[in-house]
């Protein structure tokens, strides 16, 4: 097992290099520049503006001095669209909001998930199922940017409930509506993995021998039933992560929350090169790191997997 | 809204278990489908969006790009669904027949599904197949390569490309294509693995047919089940990703337009009283995303029974 | 030109007293003085020598103040000048500063003037906004800026704490117009040396505004709250300014409508809606920008655009009318000429196609294009590219099919905004949208960008154009320089003119102060109040 972990880290070296080149290479052969603007400088302004921050050198040594920055002062460089910031300082102010109302998006999407799919499975055909799965189906392919502005407007003008959008850490009623509009549609697909799987699970011969041995029947859900049910939610989860951070975007354009998702985008369309660089590279971080967990995870709960 | 690979990876084994005692899935698979309503109603939706993206067009009073001055400047009054109008659908914000458009939009939206599922499952089958077949240090590198290519965050690639390259149909079935083939790969090749030591596999090596046409000529059909269910899944992954382009504004050139385009533009006026906008586009791209999932699911369920 | 001037010398020789805030009458102040606004995207820049946008510089009006503020008409008052003299020769003006503080208590000196200026110029600032200060024809600067000469050359001295003294390479009529925009505004070279980049942020930023920095959260919102230090405080009324980012105009239409802002954009098409709803709210002023489509005529533009009657067609073509009472529906003016209608002084040529009604300008345009060799049978196939936004969208659809009857294909290329840019400024297109905005109140500000040496982006250009434009810089009277020129601009047809803008906006009632008749739409937080319901 640490063996595993170690060769799956081994590899994220390499794999966060090659995306690093990747999109630097594709980010210079955009055309337009960070300093492209309606009014085109003078050139002698433009040529200062590319001195101060590196431009007019080589590609290979850009990369060369961006690596280096990273390695040995952990330094992502200046940002080029806000020169009064640094990447660190950008990604320290948006990233702990991405993460707070991703995570708890997460936790939500797996608990309602899972709850209400294991619910639907136990009570199989009755009004709850029913009810779960009609709403697990309409809720999947709502795309959250139609979710998003209604929000806004049945909770925020029509009922006055919840502020239109907007930050802070410490008062909740900022977080709830980015996270149902992030959570819904997750939620939806692992209630509909979970009762699916549950349901095999339950018509399996081991459950049927815990039942017959006059097992209590929540103990032979929770102890026997719900381990093996997890597993294909579990194996959703790294891609439920990576689409979450896709669809914080959403999020922040919506609800001014101050996210990393709208970040990158508009790093993108900027030419913030360093911006996006530090963007992708914390994505492409997160997204090695949890695939890793996942696997971890799996391997925990089925003992059958070897590595 | 991503497929479930634990199912995939059960209907993978399952597929060669068949293959290896030599009986076909096929024969019963196609009544068990049959008997499954929600797959037959989805199909029956899936065919019906079909030929309104076919024919719909016959029935337009108006082009996807007309404007009609009458409507203009007052869309909420006179721009509603009408039959008299010969606006069926009512009119988008600059006054365009939107029942023209959104058949137009069912095209590009169905073309994009449909052509990113078949590069993705194109892709994954013949990479898959090859290292699985190939074996050795070969499959090792390839299938390292796939780790690696799993760690990136597609969509972001995906946003940088068509900055790159300007937004064209092209780029987006390639970028939109390109984002799955990953895990495609790794189940054919699994598949593969269990498959090359049959006796009709060696018996063409022994025959000295090369091996790339023993890949394509005899393990590749053989993975026909799994790749059906696989690419009818995929279709509305690749329509969902295609309409978050279109709200990020980087999708299909005006006048073309797709059910993201629609939506992204419906959502935006909904409380200004042309919820039509929003309705007539929402409603065609949750249905068919409905019925791609219920076929694919009954496929699925269809060939992988679990009361076995 | 020269009647700006002369309004100009004469407010230097009254000395008005500073504009401040009057309570109207029958208003009496709200318990609560915020004022919240919306704001379209996060503010890049904080920083008076780097920031380029106009979001930017409304909040460093705030936090800063120049040598000059402007009134709610527009015209020049005196800031931290309190009076100035400028020389016979017109090159050299020394202003008198008044008893001014930091919001760190310290004196505001001559000498943060000329610091904060060499800054900007300064190579190794790097900003973008140097050629600003080229724009004021201060001495050396364009020398420094290239590397040429040292910041210290720069022709500005403190000649004592309290006296400031700038020397011109050339007259420059417009220069005290020049002195109220954020570029050259006053830095505390103290911080900003302490704290490097920095020194914006909201614990750092030291100013002399009416108003000091609370907090900025990128992408969410900024807080300005009232500043004891600035000199005029007790005429300051507003407590609290809040910046909100809501980068969907829709949502923060319905975010004001649920009271949450004070001011919005409305949505393209939206206004008449909102006018007969909210009377009292929606609100359209003429805003100081012109929408066109240029053509591209240099050697890398289509060969059928250098023919003029080609591009005599495609103005005459478009029918700005229902572009402007049908698309936009927000006050917008439709346009046949390059410059803003209501600039100050400017008066547009009598007659030419304004006059013609729709169908005959069509049926000249189809002339003009049969003698070309164009026609329905021949279609002339153009494309037209703009830079992703909903309403350049929308005008473009609607371009496209004013100019098909006329047997015009044009191919829509909706691109995004740098890639817009970069292949304008490269001569990369055939038709493209652009809009100008005024930089100052007179008419050159818009006609010097069609000059041979100007922005222009199509490489239009005519010798007595730009002969007329450089006459205009020094003569009694412009008004027929201008017409002239924009006679040719009809004439040469170097772009289609589609509509001068309107700020359209959601505005509260209770918000008082607002600037309504400013062309340009600056207005300083310190001149408003909250009314009580």
């Amino acid at each position: 097992m640490i063996a595993f972990v170690l060769r799956r880290l081994a590899v994220a070296i390499p794999t966060l290099l090659l995306l690093i080149v990747f999109s630097f290479a594709l980010m210079h052969l955009a055309p337009g520049g960070p300093f492209t603007a309606e009014r085109a400088l003078p050139p002698q302004v433009l040529a200062n503006l590319e001195a101060k921050y590196g431009l007019n050198d080589p590609l290979w040594k850009q990369i060369w001095n961006y690596l280096y920055g990273i390695v040995v002062h952990f330094d992502f460089g200046p940002s080029f669209v806000y020169p009064d910031r640094t990447v660190n300082q950008l990604i320290a102010a948006g990233f702990p909001v991405t993460l707070t109302y991703g995570a708890l998006s997460f936790v939500a999407a797996v608990v309602v998930g899972v709850s209400l799919g294991a619910v639907a499975a136990i009570r199989q055909n009755s009004w709850v199922d029913y009810l779960a799965v009609g709403i697990s189906i309409g809720a999947q392919v709502l795309p959250n940017f139609v979710m998003a502005p209604l929000l806004v407007l049945v909770l925020t003008l029509w009922y006055g409930l919840l502020p239109g959008g907007g930050w802070s850490f410490s008062d909740p009623s900022f977080w709830i509506m980015p996270v149902i509009a992030l959570a819904t549609s997750y939620m939806a697909s692992i209630a509909r993995i979970t009762r699916s799987a549950m349901l095999e699970v339950l018509g399996s011969n081991h459950i049927r021998t815990a039942r017959a041995k006059g097992m209590p029947e929540h103990r032979v859900i929770l102890r026997h039933a719900l381990k093996p049910a997890l597993l294909p939610v579990i194996s959703y989860l790294g891609p439920v992560f990576v689409s979450m951070i896709t669809g914080s975007v959403v999020i922040d354009i919506y609800f001014s929350t101050g996210g990393i998702g709208k970040a990158f985008v508009d790093s993108a369309l900027n030419r913030d090169y360093a911006v996006m660089m530090g963007v992708t590279i914390l994505v492409g971080s997160l997204t090695i790191l949890f695939n890793l967990i996942v696997d971890v995870l799996y391997a925990w709960i089925d003992p059958k997997i070897r590595y | 809204m991503v497929i479930d690979q634990h199912k995939m990876q059960s209907l993978s084994d399952r597929m060669v278990e068949h293959e290896v005692k030599g009986r076909s899935p096929w024969a019963d698979a196609r009544k068990r489908f049959l008997r499954n309503k929600a797959a037959m109603l989805g199909l029956t939706i899936l065919v019906l969006v079909a030929i309104f993206a076919a024919i719909g067009g016959q029935f337009a009073q108006w082009s996807n790009e007309e404007l009609d001055f009458a409507v203009m400047g007052q869309v909420a009054q006179a721009g509603q669904p009408s039959i008299a109008s010969g606006h069926y659908f009512g009119t988008d914000n600059l006054g365009r027949d939107l029942y023209a458009r959104v058949v137009q939009g069912t095209q590009v939206s169905l073309m994009v599904g449909v052509v990113g599922a078949a590069i993705a499952v194109i892709v994954g089958t013949l990479y898959g197949a090859t290292a699985g077949y190939v074996g050795g240090r070969t499959d090792q590198l390839m299938m390292r390569t796939v780790d690696i290519l799993m760690s990136i965050p597609y969509m972001f690639v995906l946003i940088l490309l068509l900055v790159m390259f300007g937004r064209s149909m092209s780029m987006l079935f390639l970028g939109i294509g390109l984002i799955s083939w990953l895990d495609m790969s790794r189940i054919v090749r699994g598949q593969t693995l269990s498959l090359k030591n049959r006796e009709f596999i060696e018996a063409a090596r022994a025959t000295g047919v090369p091996g790339w046409k023993i890949i394509i000529r005899h393990i590749v059909p053989n993975l026909l089940g799994v790749v059906a269910v696989y690419a009818t899944l995929l279709v509305p992954l690749m329509i969902l990703t295609e309409s978050f382009i279109s709200f990020l504004g980087l999708g299909v050139q005006e006048p073309l337009t797709s059910w993201g385009a629609l939506i992204s533009e419906g959502a935006g006026t909904m409380n200004y009283g042309t919820l039509w906008q929003l309705a007539f586009p929402l409603f065609f791209f949750v249905v068919t995303l409905f019925g791609f999932f219920f076929v694919g699911d009954g496929l699925r369920d269809a060939l992988d029974p679990k009361d076995r | 030109m020269t009647k700006l001037f002369t309004t100009t010398a004469l407010l230097a020789a009254l000395s008005l007293p500073a504009y401040a805030v009057e309570v109207a009458e029958g208003d009496t102040l709200a318990e609560n003085q915020t004022y919240t606004y919306w704001l379209l995207d996060a503010i890049k820049s904080l920083d008076p020598a780097k920031n380029t946008d106009v979001e930017g510089s409304d909040v460093l009006r705030s936090l800063f103040e120049g040598l000059m503020n402007e009134d709610a008409a527009g015209n020049m008052i005196p800031g931290v000048a309190e009076s100035h003299e400028i020389s016979e020769d017109q090159l050299t003006y020394t202003f008198t500063l008044r008893d001014a503080n930091w919001s760190n208590g310290d004196p505001v000196t001559a000498g943060d003037f000329v610091y904060a200026w060499q800054r900007v110029v300064n190579p190794e600032t790097a900003s973008e906004y140097a050629w600003y200060i080229e724009l004021m024809n201060i001495e050396n600067a364009t020398q420094i800026i290239a590397g040429d000469a040292t910041p210290d050359q720069l022709g500005v001295r403190a000649i004592d704490d309290k006296t400031l003294e700038v020397k011109l390479t050339t007259p420059t009529p417009y220069f005290l117009n020049t002195l109220s925009h954020a570029t050259t505004y006053p830095v505390p070279q103290a911080v900003v040396e302490e704290h490097g980049d920095a020194w914006t942020q909201p614990a750092n930023l030291v100013g002399n505004g009416a108003f000091t920095l609370a907090s900025h959260n990128l992408g969410v919102d900024i807080v300005l709250n009232k500043n004891p230090e600035y000199w005029d405080a007790d005429n300051v009324v507003m407590e609290t300014v809040r910046g909100v980012t809501v980068n969907d105009n829709n949502v923060a239409l319905t975010r004001y409508q649920a009271g949450e802002l004070d001011r919005v954009q409305i949505p393209a098409g939206q206004f008449p809606r909102l006018k007969e709803e909210f009377p009292e709210q929606a609100v359209s002023v003429p805003y100081g920008c012109s929408y066109a489509y240029v053509m591209n005529v240099s050697d890398k533009g289509p060969e059928a655009l250098k023919d003029v009657r080609v591009r005599q067609a495609l103005a005459l073509g478009l029918n700005r009318e229902v572009i402007v009472d049908q698309v936009l529906q927000g006050g917008q003016e439709p346009s046949y000429s390059w410059t803003h209608w209501a600039i100050n002084g400017f008066a547009a040529p009598e007659g030419g196609m304004k006059d013609m009604p729709m169908p005959e300008r069509q049926e000249k345009a189809k002339e003009l294009l049969a003698e070309a060799g164009y026609g329905p049978d021949n279609p002339l196939k153009l494309s037209l590219q703009y830079n992703t936004d909903d309403s350049h969208r929308l005008l473009a659809i609607a371009a496209q099919q004013f100019w098909r009857p006329l047997g015009i294909e044009i191919e829509l290329n909706n691109v995004e905004w740098k890639v817009h840019t970069d292949r304008l400024q490269s001569q990369d297109f055939e038709l493209a949208r652009y809009a100008w905005c005024a930089d100052y109140n007179e008419a050159s500000t818009f006609l010097d960008w069609f000059r041979t040496d100007g922005y222009n982006s199509g490489k239009w250009s005519n010798e007595e154009y730009d002969q007329l434009l450089a006459e205009a810089r020094t003569a009694e009277d412009t008004t027929p320089l201008y017409q002239r020129a924009e006679e040719i601009l009809a004439e040469e047809a170097p772009a289609v003119f589609v509509y001068h803008y309107a700020k359209v906006d959601m505005i509260n009632p209770a918000i008082k102060g607002l600037p309504r008749e400013n062309l340009l739409n600056t207005w300083y937080a310190k001149d408003l109040y909250r009314a009580a319901e």
